[in-house]
């Protein structure tokens, strides 16, 4: 440091020159930098050779995905690597989006939710399995997940594991208030509700998650169908009709009627949680999830035989439907290797995959010859419990713009069932909204 | 002739600076840095504006649709709703924190013990991620477990939950950012005071002058610059209010900010009036700079 101090102030007279040399070195470090950015930028990836495959899907709170893809690699000439991409639906479709915009990067296979297929599939960015996966072979799978998948008559995956809205309800309590049957109808749930929550000190009898969100849109659909209405028949918006008002306002009315808590309004599946099994409501709607913590350290007020589950209630003669949840294996329409992807595909969604999945992290599986599996069933009595809520539920509207259509979606029904607007109301904005988004799409 | 001989003037100028290799060479060096603000920061900027003006999709550009997307935008009820709420939230919350920030300073300015205790102290709200402080509010205006809520409905204030109804979000997050921002504006602020001779005072109270006309004709004329920039910062931060609104009230606030989020990530078919926004968002925060400066005549540097 000293010496080359001495060396500066000894060449005074060559300081243009060595302004200049600094110019260039500063330049040649500017330059440098700028490559290594583009490098980090195009390269990204971690670790693996170049032959490997990549499996993209949310962290995984079972513990389940690692030891299978360490199993798949055991008995396959490539290998497969996981890569962990965010928890929030959003954020991992948005982080796809980006990098399918950016031509395609590097993710092989994808583990996606059952609304992303069709919004996919329209942008090119997914592949068509259709010959892959004919019919003949879909016909082994619970024809919702199915369904989830199939855009413009191609199918662009393979179900993976699937979800569904259920009745959970207090066994306990309706049989001490003398009910034996849970409702199936929601006059008789709205009779019920009330009368078993006075007889045990509670405020209200039924929760739901009627926020401004997905599971609103899910939630506001599910009132829509039991009644007998949907929203898209083809490219068609038929939401504006009486059967899509019937069930709105019985929404709505859970809420006029005091049958579920006004605040019901701002509710997720997080308030829903502490409220049934913390023993301050008789009825609640929710994901298979909620069977497994009953009883946990979490929830220890509520044991899991205290609890029945059944398909949701339907209005006036209508069909009982639960929205689809859930998960699909879908491949990256970019990909080099898209032969050893399909191979880890259908690895993945075979019988003894699917099996261990559910046996360990109790997920449900799509394959309908695992619903007569003992060991499952007693495993993960929920899938039992609420096979018929399984067997009936629906996928949200198949369409390219379903992000835009939830959005609407959900923020009607949520007005709608806070009263600001009634539900004919609703139903009619609706109808404009979302042949509007079809249109500007189409 | 005036014109042309500063012309001539200027163009002399300039080739006495570049005639001169020093001169040159300090151009040459800071021409990197140029480049480098100029593709970092006015690059996007510049491309915002032409996305904003196509109907451009997430997949890439479309064809040129002039100023459709403004109008769209303009025509679109979340975008109002949207403009409405940020404007009444910068207007109210910036009163407050300003009102409530320089009682702070001035209280905090006089002389006592534990006084570096309070100023520290007061400095807690601020500290925190505004994420981390929106969420612990959210829990105090639930129904179930939220006291706020619960008080407010014991005392018949409120006829339903607060988080189900905008207009309540909309006071309760003006609320939070008064609470959490108030003590940066009484910092700054202090710092102003600081910078106030005591001897002015002294003066003034042997020409009789009371509390009051000390405060308007001495106080305030000398917090002026102090004063704007503290208004300045917190404006063009309310205005581009983002983690508040939606962490405080998941996701059912719109602002500006969260419009321009929804079009541009969310949705499949409001990319070009997401830019819109956005370009909007950067012309109006800007205009708001330039009223500041020119207008109210802030200072932007020390040189006179």
């Amino acid at each position: 440091m000293t010496r080359r101090r001495t060396d500066g102030a000894g060449t005074l007279g060559r300081r243009r020159i060595s302004r200049r040399q600094f110019l260039k070195i500063g330049g040649a470090g500017l330059a440098g930098t700028a490559l290594l950015g583009a490098a980090g930028c195009g390269g990204g990836g971690e670790g693996g050779g170049s032959g490997d495959l990549v499996f993209a899907m949310g962290a995984d709170s079972t513990g389940t995905i690692q030891p299978l893809i360490d199993r798949f690699n055991e008995q396959a000439d490539f290998r497969v690597n996981y890569r962990e991409m965010p928890t929030d639906t959003g954020q991992f479709f948005d982080q796809l989006r980006t990098e399918f915009q950016a031509g395609g990067g590097e993710i092989d296979v994808i583990g996606g939710d059952v609304i992303w297929p069709a919004q996919f599939a329209a942008n090119g960015w997914i592949l068509d399995v259709s010959d892959r996966f004919p019919e003949e072979d879909r016909q082994a799978f619970l024809e919702a997940p199915v369904q989830s998948l199939i855009y413009e008559d191609a199918i662009y995956g393979v179900p993976w594991y699937t979800d569904a809205g259920m009745l959970y309800y207090r066994q306990d309590l309706l049989e001490e208030s003398g009910i034996s049957e849970p409702p199936t109808t929601w006059a008789e749930l709205k009779e019920m509700a009330p009368q078993v929550a006075q007889e045990n000190n509670m405020n209200n009898g039924f929760i739901f998650q009627g926020a401004n969100y997905e599971g609103g849109t899910c939630n506001g659909l599910e009132y829509i169908w039991t009644h007998g209405g949907d929203v898209l028949d083809g490219d068609q918006i038929v939401i504006d009709s009486p059967e899509s008002v019937a069930g709105l306002e019985t929404e709505r009315s859970m809420v006029a009627d005091g049958v579920a808590p006004q605040a019901v309004a701002t509710y997720k599946e997080t308030e829903t949680d502490p409220a049934f099994l913390g023993n301050r409501m008789v009825f609640a709607r929710n994901w298979p999830y909620m069977y497994s913590l009953a009883g946990s350290d979490d929830y220890p007020d509520i044991k899991p035989d205290q609890i029945g589950v059944a398909a949701l209630p339907t209005g006036e003669g209508g069909p009982t439907h639960s929205a689809l949840g859930g998960w699909n294996l879908l491949i990256n329409a970019q990909t080099q290797k898209a032969d050893q992807a399909w191979e880890f595909v259908q690895w993945l969604s075979e019988p003894e995959q699917q099996k261990f999945r559910s046996l360990e992290g109790s997920l449900l599986p799509t394959l309908k010859s695992l619903y007569e599996d003992q060991e499952i069933l007693d495993a993960v009595p929920v899938i039992r419990l609420g096979s018929e809520a399984l067997q009936t539920s629906k996928p949200r509207p198949v369409s390219p713009y379903y992000s835009d259509m939830s959005l609407k979606l959900a923020e009607q029904f949520n007005n709608a069932l806070k009263g600001d607007v009634s539900p004919q109301q609703a139903v009619k904005t609706l109808q404009e909204e979302l042949t509007n988004i079809i249109e500007q799409g189409g | 002739m005036t014109t042309a001989s500063t012309e001539k003037k200027g163009r002399g100028r300039l080739r006495e600076e570049f005639a001169n290799p020093e001169r040159r060479m300090a151009y040459y060096m800071v021409l990197p840095a140029l480049i480098i603000i100029l593709v970092v920061a006015f690059f996007p900027i510049l491309y915002s504006i032409i996305l904003s003006l196509t109907q451009s999709t997430i997949q890439g550009i479309g064809p040129f649709a002039g100023v459709d997307n403004y109008v769209t935008m303009f025509q679109n009820a979340d975008f109002m709703s949207g403009l409405w709420n940020t404007v009444i939230f910068t207007v109210v919350s910036v009163f407050f924190e300003f009102v409530i920030g320089l009682a702070i300073a001035l209280a905090i300015n006089r002389a006592f013990r534990g006084r570096g205790l309070v100023r520290a102290a007061v400095l807690v709200p601020w500290a925190f991620p505004t994420v981390i402080s929106a969420v612990m509010w959210r829990l105090m205006f639930q129904d179930q477990v939220g006291i706020i809520n619960y008080v407010a409905n014991a005392l018949g204030i409120i006829s339903k939950p607060i988080l189900s109804d905008e207009t309540l979000l909309l006071i309760g997050s003006i609320g939070v950012d008064v609470w959490k921002t108030t003590p940066f504006m009484a910092l700054l602020l202090l710092a102003g005071l600081q910078t106030i001779p005591g001897d002015v005072y002294e003066a003034a109270k042997v020409d009789g002058a009371n509390v009051m006309q000390r405060f308007f004709s001495i106080t305030l004329p000398l917090l002026k610059p102090a004063i704007l920039v503290a208004v300045l910062f917190r404006t063009l931060d309310a205005y581009r209010v983002y983690d508040l609104f939606w962490a405080l009230s998941d996701r059912q606030l719109e602002s500006l900010s969260t419009f321009v989020y929804k079009g541009v990530r969310v949705s499949q078919l409001q990319f070009a009036q997401g830019n819109a926004a956005a370009v909007f968002i950067f012309f109006t925060a800007f205009a708001i700079a330039i009223f500041f400066i020119k207008v109210l005549g802030m200072q932007t540097s020390s040189e006179e």
